[in-house]
């Protein structure tokens, strides 16, 4: 049996090594802070404010995998497995999203109970919003076998409820540049961080190696 | 007593069958990789067994020629690309020497 372990350990270290570059941590370091610039923005720029939280950081994913990663890492293409995982996840978020917005829905048409509705005192929204991010994190972090999208998905989760606590206390934009700006800068830095020492590990290499012509 | 000579001549035996050119440890390195995944270029093979370009050039082309692997061109944008891909031959040679290999240390 000793074989099958050890193959199955040979696929995952090549799938991990793909995570290696911090491209992923500076993503949701990008998003993190963008959610706390959001109102700001939102001042500056009206409903435009939208583009800059969904634009910057799939772009940063993007172009960061195509000009820094693969030009030094080369390209792998996975099993039907890891294929696979990709169709139960976007399966399940389809759940969730529908799950979500059927609560928001009741929640908006105050259909929970009196006692329970009254509990929740404007806080239902955020909550069923932060709960399902997490969740929803926490099941991607599982299928794409990278752990630190749990991490990440906690911070967002907590991040939209306690923005609400705050925003009854200390208001915008302070609310979200607690919650969201300083964990961002800080999972900006640690991608960062991951990514210079990846740059250092894998240079370039030469022309004939990238484009695999040996 | 013939029995135990038995034993060790088939022991032998098993051993000078084992498939040399998986046998050889880089080689074992590259196809073990290859037949985990669906298919890779030559960098990341490279990364992934650290082996140097004309170290791995070498094993890469014994492969091919054993027909254990095989290398399918595409372009990437406008760039030709080369990746490369276990074929049902290499998968076959592969079980068939992890099989040779378990039963020869489990018999002595």
């Amino acid at each position: 049996m000793n074989e099958k372990i050890n193959l199955k350990e040979i696929e995952k270290k090549a799938y991990r090594f793909t995570f290696q570059d911090g491209i992923y941590d500076i993503m949701f370091g990008v998003l993190l802070v963008s959610f706390a610039l959001a109102p700001i923005i939102r001042e500056l720029i009206g409903l435009g404010y939208i583009l800059f939280l969904a634009i910057p950081a799939p772009l940063l994913l993007t172009l960061g995998k195509k000009y820094i990663t693969t030009p030094r890492i080369g390209i792998v293409k996975f099993g039907l497995k890891r294929q696979a995982s990709y169709k139960k996840f976007v399966t399940i978020s389809v759940i969730l999203v529908i799950l979500t917005v059927v609560l928001l829905i009741l929640t908006i048409t105050n259909i929970f109970p009196g006692t329970f509705g009254s509990m929740l005192d404007g806080y239902a929204i955020p909550l069923i919003i932060g709960i399902s991010t997490i969740i929803g994190m926490g099941v991607f972090a599982y299928i794409k076998d990278f752990p630190h999208l749990w991490i990440y998905g906690v911070i967002i989760g907590l991040g939209i409820i306690v923005a609400e606590v705050l925003y009854k206390t200390v208001g915008t934009p302070l609310d979200g540049i607690i919650t969201f700006g300083i964990p961002g800068i800080l999972v900006l830095f640690y991608g960062v961080v991951i990514l210079f020492r990846f740059l250092r590990k894998y240079p370039l290499p030469k022309e004939e190696i990238v484009n695999g012509n040996y | 007593m013939a029995t135990i000579e038995k034993k060790t001549s088939d022991d032998i035996q098993s051993l000078t069958s084992i498939d040399k050119i998986i046998h050889e440890p880089a080689r074992l390195n590259i196809l073990a990789h290859l037949y985990v995944i669906e298919s890779a270029d030559f960098l990341f093979m490279m990364r992934q067994t650290e082996l140097t370009f004309g170290n791995l050039s070498a094993h890469m082309s014994k492969l091919e020629t054993a027909g254990y692997i095989k290398i399918i061109k595409e372009f990437v944008g406008k760039k030709p690309h080369t990746m490369l891909k276990i074929t049902g031959k290499g998968k076959q040679a592969f079980d068939d020497y992890k099989k040779q290999m378990k039963q020869f240390f489990n018999e002595i």
